[in-house]
């Protein structure tokens, strides 16, 4: 347990390392280097891999993919161009005012553009490069197609070779920089969420994570790193070529970041370095640059889409299954002296052998006692309403059409604070539709939402998960690739009102995974925290999904068809669960198993076509002849 | 000839009927897993030529992922044999060719193309010419086989009932011209009258010769029109057996 | 009469769009992979082409039809090779990266191989139908555009006659409207799916030959117009190819507009700008799903 907690310390504290590494073998080539090819190179390199490390965030990380950053390369390095030759401004005095230039022009071109996400947001941005380069190459005082020169540099006194070698020095500065706050925020708890925005927009939004504004500070943040990047290479090369914003430089940096492995901050790095080196190994491969690009990029999403990272990570991953074998428990914690490993977070939790022989999840009613305790949060916003007769929740006529058939018509329903209610009724009914609308990921056509007496047709999952209520989905919606604690502990996040940049100080993920495994705890599952989630059987998946639905303790708890897949035996135990479960909170479940529904349930709905057929209890259940025709068939 | 010659799990039947018939399809073995999770493990039976035959068992539990790895539309483990010739796994077209086509859990239709165009895919798996599947006798079956969707045939799939969107996946299996159809939960979300007209059809299907297996969670329903029974509970099939109503 | 003029312009260059839209939109649906090499594949055809007939000799019927032959094979290849490894194996590739970057570096292969073989400078392949432009009243009509236009009536027509009147054109459309319905029937995806490649990379480079005389092309021509039908497809959200025909010729008659009417320098800005603020304010209804994962 104490290895847990002790990990994402000890990657915080990595994060110092891969920078420190970085900025210390840096500094010493371009001191020995510095005004040789090889320094040269890896000035260039470091400017670049400022651009890419910001990519690695915003684009690997959290899957948000836009193109954008090679126009703010060069919005970074012609600002830093114009005030340098125009306002006679040294080039270090420039950096900063471009950068906050540069996250103004995000902020406003981010707000319209991170509207859409996924591909929309990639069609809609990979028109950038070709509107910059069209602009670019007409204007006159950028230069036009001939590029603008620099009268300074990065670094002013001194002979040339101080210039270049303190320009240089600048520069690894710069990258170790933006390398530390990249892995400080990948690592914090905000990292989690943007892990789950980027796997599964959906259930992120329904844990709370405001999706819209993180998309949005992902843009920015990757627009300002690209802009730092530029703003560095126009002070070491004193020259921005017009090509710099345009879309071959775009996909110059796209291969850095997918070679060097695009959730790896490191790894991008990495990446930028490897391509500079190739296109100035030899003038073949300089003058045939695209076709060399485009094989290599071909080759690494074929080979290992999470690039040079991923081959190391699994390559350090079989020598520690084969050394495990050897020495059982030789090598202790996560991430052991993987240099190129993810600073991600436990991405490094690779499953164990095999989901045989776990053992049965056992809970008492008694263990749920803790949950009956409301969240701070959620005890205030209930607070005055609890005793009241205010149900808790209060679907009024709800209606809804998909492409003109419709799939919910007039329902109406309403829950009062504890107990279990079943949603039943044929595929296709509109169960999981109006699942969706209390939930709020589907706005109703007609009719009101309420909680506790307030309108929230119109809030947004996010805003209802503040508010209590918690759900599970149809298919299990775990993060592949992370453990148990951590699928769990993104139910527990308080960092949803918090702005990315506070984490590059303080993170409050220990925080969340403590609450996690008090749940997990409770649940008697406490046993499989460090598990990768793929490596469980399924009923211990949706275990799993139940308890990361029950740790912030919500008020209302959506549940859809928890026991598909699961086993006679299995089911008992799922009923045994719900029932404990019913008695600390308001449960509305869906499920296609009559037999559980009866068992469990207080009150009963039946949906067929999308209108409410059956509301009663459940012996009433058993012998209403509605019923038994639509549901079983005889 | 003994069906016991298939496996180790027959059906029981007395001699006289075991002798005239053949082994439609025989189950040897049969594991299914999607990733981590097995769905069905180890499963052996046979179905004989001409049965109806029914696989049964409590939602979730591998009746549907059965079918899936028989037919070739999930890779499985263990032999499948289909008229005593084994079939290469994952290989859904051959299953086709040689006899079993499948009518999937959740129909499975094409919803902007029209009924007739559904249904005359089925021929797909034994002709490329849309002549000589328009004059065939298995697409005149198909639609024969269902006069309350003449009005309709010109109609996209996807805005028809579910019933009638049943009867269209079903039509579509028929044109392919099978010797055994398997049909993965008929019923799934249809009104009852609905049900019992499609498991008329069904009867009649099986009336007419073809070799019957039908995955249903409501056995009850399933044992009006079928003479063997696999049960299925935790992934795991029980031997066929010759069941009573 | 410019508007005229403009119109007839747009059309010849949308009609190009419309159909390098239709390819991308049928591909996506069978393959789920946007290609993003089309107009590059139109440009080793008009390079090609140019080059076998003007620098090797040879007569202009051999060399239209190797550089056909040779798009084909590679196109072939590539599937065989790349996409195979991406899809057909046991660790399935998904999710927006494949979706994108693997035509997208394919793109940019070509680009390069073409540099290689072709050279920088502005090259076309030699005008197929030679003379004067047709005029009637104030109208002018240029004889490639108005090759162009009967190729892209043809191609499109013909596609049309697969799609409603053959078993084979109907299984191609149930592949694009459910994967596993078409695998139900003994459909197989993966042969449709480099058969509409190559067939994309073939006719790409038939308009490419057909086009060239008009405008010319470099070696990085292509990466534009890839765009441009790419664009075009994402219009009728890549899905549906009767919108992205549409959306390619409006996005054709928009350029010749923007580039007549508003500025001839800034008139590609402009124009992206546009699409780009459509795709921005009104993402749903040109179909696509609010969110991506992968």
């Amino acid at each position: 347990m104490s290895r847990l907690t002790s990990v994402p310390s000890a990657l915080r504290v990595r994060s110092l390392g891969s920078a420190g590494l970085v900025l210390v073998a840096g500094a010493v080539i371009v001191i020995l280097y510095g005004q040789a090819y090889t320094g040269s190179v890896v000035v260039l390199s470091a400017c670049y891999a400022i651009v890419t490390s910001g990519m690695a965030v915003q684009i690997g990380f959290s899957q948000q993919i836009a193109f954008s950053q090679s126009v703010f390369m060069g919005a970074g390095a012609y600002g830093v161009a114009m005030l340098n030759t125009h306002l006679n401004m040294s080039v270090l005095v420039a950096t900063p005012i471009v950068m906050a230039g540069s996250a103004v022009a995000a902020l406003l071109l981010g707000s319209v553009v991170t509207r859409v996400s996924g591909l929309a947001l990639a069609v809609a941005t990979l028109m950038l490069p070709l509107i910059a380069v069209g602009y670019v190459s007409s204007t006159g005082f950028l230069g036009g197609a001939v590029g603008a020169p620099l009268t300074g540099t990065l670094w002013t006194t001194g002979s040339t070779t101080a210039v270049a070698v303190g320009g240089g020095l600048i520069t690894v500065a710069f990258l170790a920089v933006a390398m530390f706050v990249a892995s400080r925020i990948l690592t914090s708890d905000i990292g989690l969420e943007l892990f789950v925005l980027g796997v599964d927009e959906r259930t992120a939004a329904a844990m709370g994570v405001r999706t819209p504004r993180r998309r949005l500070e992902l843009f920015v943040l990757g627009c300002v790193f690209a802009a730092l990047g530029g703003a560095a290479y126009a002070g070491t090369q004193q020259f921005v070529p017009e090509t710099i914003v345009n879309p071959t430089s775009e996909l110059a940096l796209l291969i850095m970041l997918f070679i060097g492995g695009r959730r790896s901050v490191l790894g991008a790095v990495v990446g930028a370095l490897v391509i500079q080196y190739l296109q100035g190994a030899s003038t073949w491969v300089s003058v045939n640059i695209l076709v060399v690009e485009g094989v290599l990029l071909t080759l690494v999403l074929l080979v290992d889409p999470e690039g040079l990272a991923g081959i190391v990570n699994t390559g350090v991953a079989w020598l520690r299954t084969r050394l495990d074998d050897r020495l059982p428990g030789a090598l202790a914690g996560a991430g052991a002296g993987a240099p190129l490993a993810s600073l991600d977070g436990a991405s490094n939790a690779h499953g164990s052998a095999s989901g045989a022989g776990e053992p049965d999840v056992l809970v008492t009613p008694t263990t749920l006692a803790t949950l009956a305790t409301p969240s701070p949060a959620v005890a205030d916003a209930s607070g005055a309403a609890a005793s009241s007769t205010v149900p808790l929740l209060e679907c009024r006529a709800i209606g809804k059409e998909y492409g003109g058939l419709s799939v919910l018509d007039d329902v109406t329903i309403a829950l009062p604070r504890l107990g279990l209610f079943g949603l039943c009724g044929p595929n296709g009914a509109g169960k999981t539709t109006l699942l969706n609308v209390v939930g709020g990921s589907v706005p109703p056509a007609r009719g009101q939402v309420l909680l506790d007496g307030t309108d929230i047709t119109r809030t947004p999952p996010h805003e209802r998960f503040y508010q209590g209520i918690s759900r599970t989905f149809q298919a299990v919606h775990l993060i592949k690739g992370r453990t148990v604690l951590d699928n769990v502990a993104v139910a527990c996040l308080a960092s949803h009102k918090s702005s990315i940049v506070t984490r590059i100080g303080r993170s409050r993920l220990d925080d969340a995974r403590d609450k996690a495994a008090q749940a997990l705890k409770d649940l008697g599952m406490q046993h499989m925290q460090g598990r990768e989630v793929s490596s469980l059987t399924l009923e211990n998946q949706r275990m799993v999904e139940l308890a990361r639905a029950l740790a912030p303790r919500p008020r209302l708890l959506l549940l859809d068809e928890p026991a598909s897949g699961l086993s006679e035996q299995q089911r008992y135990r799922l009923a045994d669960l719900l029932r404990a479960v019913g008695e600390v909170t308001c449960v509305f479940l869906v499920e296609h198993d009559l037999d559980l529904v009866a068992q469990v349930s207080q009150r009963i709905f039946v949906l067929s076509g999308g209108r409410l057929v059956f509301d009663g209890g459940p012996s009433e259940f058993r012998a209403s002849p509605v019923v038994n025709s639509l549901l079983v068939g005889l | 000839m003994s069906e016991d010659g298939a496996g180790p799990a027959g059906s029981h039947r007395t001699e006289a009927q075991a002798g005239a018939r053949k082994t439609a399809l025989a189950v040897r073995g049969l594991s299914v897993s999607y990733g981590n999770v097995v769905a069905v493990h180890d499963a052996t039976f046979t179905v004989a030529e001409g049965d109806a035959c029914a696989i049964t068992g409590p939602n979730g539990n591998g009746k549907s992922s059965i079918l899936m790895g028989v037919t070739g539309m999930v890779r499985r483990k263990g032999g499948v044999e289909i008229f005593g010739r084994p079939a290469p796994n994952g290989d859904v077209g051959w299953a086709a060719r040689h006899g079993l086509t499948l009518v999937p859990e959740r129909r499975q239709l094409y919803p902007e193309l029209s009924a007739t165009d559904n249904i005359i895919l089925g021929c797909y798996s034994w002709t490329r010419s849309i002549g000589k599947a328009r004059r065939s006798a298995s697409f005149g079956r198909a639609i024969d086989l269902f006069p309350e969707l003449k009005p309709h045939l010109k109609q996209a799939a996807g805005t028809l009932s579910g019933g009638q969107q049943q009867m269209v996946a079903i039509a579509r299996g028929l044109a392919s011209d099978p010797k055994i159809l398997a049909v993965d939960e008929p019923c799934l979300g249809l009104a009852e009258a609905v049900a019992r007209r499609v498991y008329d059809v069904l009867a009649s299907i099986h009336e007419q010769g073809t070799t019957l297996i039908v995955v249903e969670e409501a056995p009850k329903r399933a044992l009006t029109l079928c003479n063997a029974r696999v049960e299925v509970r935790n992934g795991v099939a029980g031997a066929a057996v010759a069941g009573a109503a | 009469m410019k508007f005229g003029n403009l119109l007839i312009a747009g059309l010849v260059t949308g009609s190009i769009y419309a159909v390098f839209a239709v390819c991308v939109s049928v591909w996506y649906r069978v393959s789920n992979i946007l290609n993003l090499a089309v107009g590059d594949f139109a440009m080793v055809g008009a390079l090609g082409v140019d080059n076998l007939y003007r620098v090797k000799g040879m007569p202009l019927p051999a060399a239209i039809a190797t550089t056909l032959v040779v798009v084909a094979i590679f196109a072939f290849a590539y599937d065989r090779v790349v996409l195979r490894l991406a899809q057909d194996g046991p660790r399935r590739m998904e999710g927006i990266v494949v979706t994108f970057f693997f035509t997208f570096a394919l793109s940019f292969f070509i680009d390069g191989v073409a540099k290689m073989l072709f050279g920088t400078d502005v090259h076309a392949a030699p005008a197929l139908w030679s003379g004067q432009a047709l005029t009637w009243a104030s109208l002018h009509l240029e004889r490639a555009g108005l090759l162009v236009l009967a190729c892209a009536i043809m191609i499109g027509g013909a596609f049309w006659l697969y799609i409603r009147y053959t078993l084979g054109g109907k299984a191609l459309e149930a592949c694009g409207e459910n994967a596993i319905g078409a695998r139900i029937a003994g459909i197989d995806t993966r042969r449709y799916r480099w058969l509409i490649f190559v067939a994309t990379a073939v006719i790409a480079a038939i308009f490419g030959i057909v086009e060239s005389p008009i405008t010319g092309y470099t070696y990085l021509s292509g990466a534009t117009i890839s765009l441009t039908g790419f664009l075009a497809a994402a219009y009728g959200g890549f899905r549906k190819p009767g919108r992205a025909l549409v959306a390619g010729l409006f996005i054709g008659i928009l350029e010749a507009m923007i580039g007549g009417y508003v500025s001839a320098q800034y008139g590609d800005t402009v124009l992206y700008a546009i699409l780009a603020a459509l795709v921005l304010t009104w993402p749903r209804g040109l179909g696509f799903e609010s969110a991506v994962s992968g």
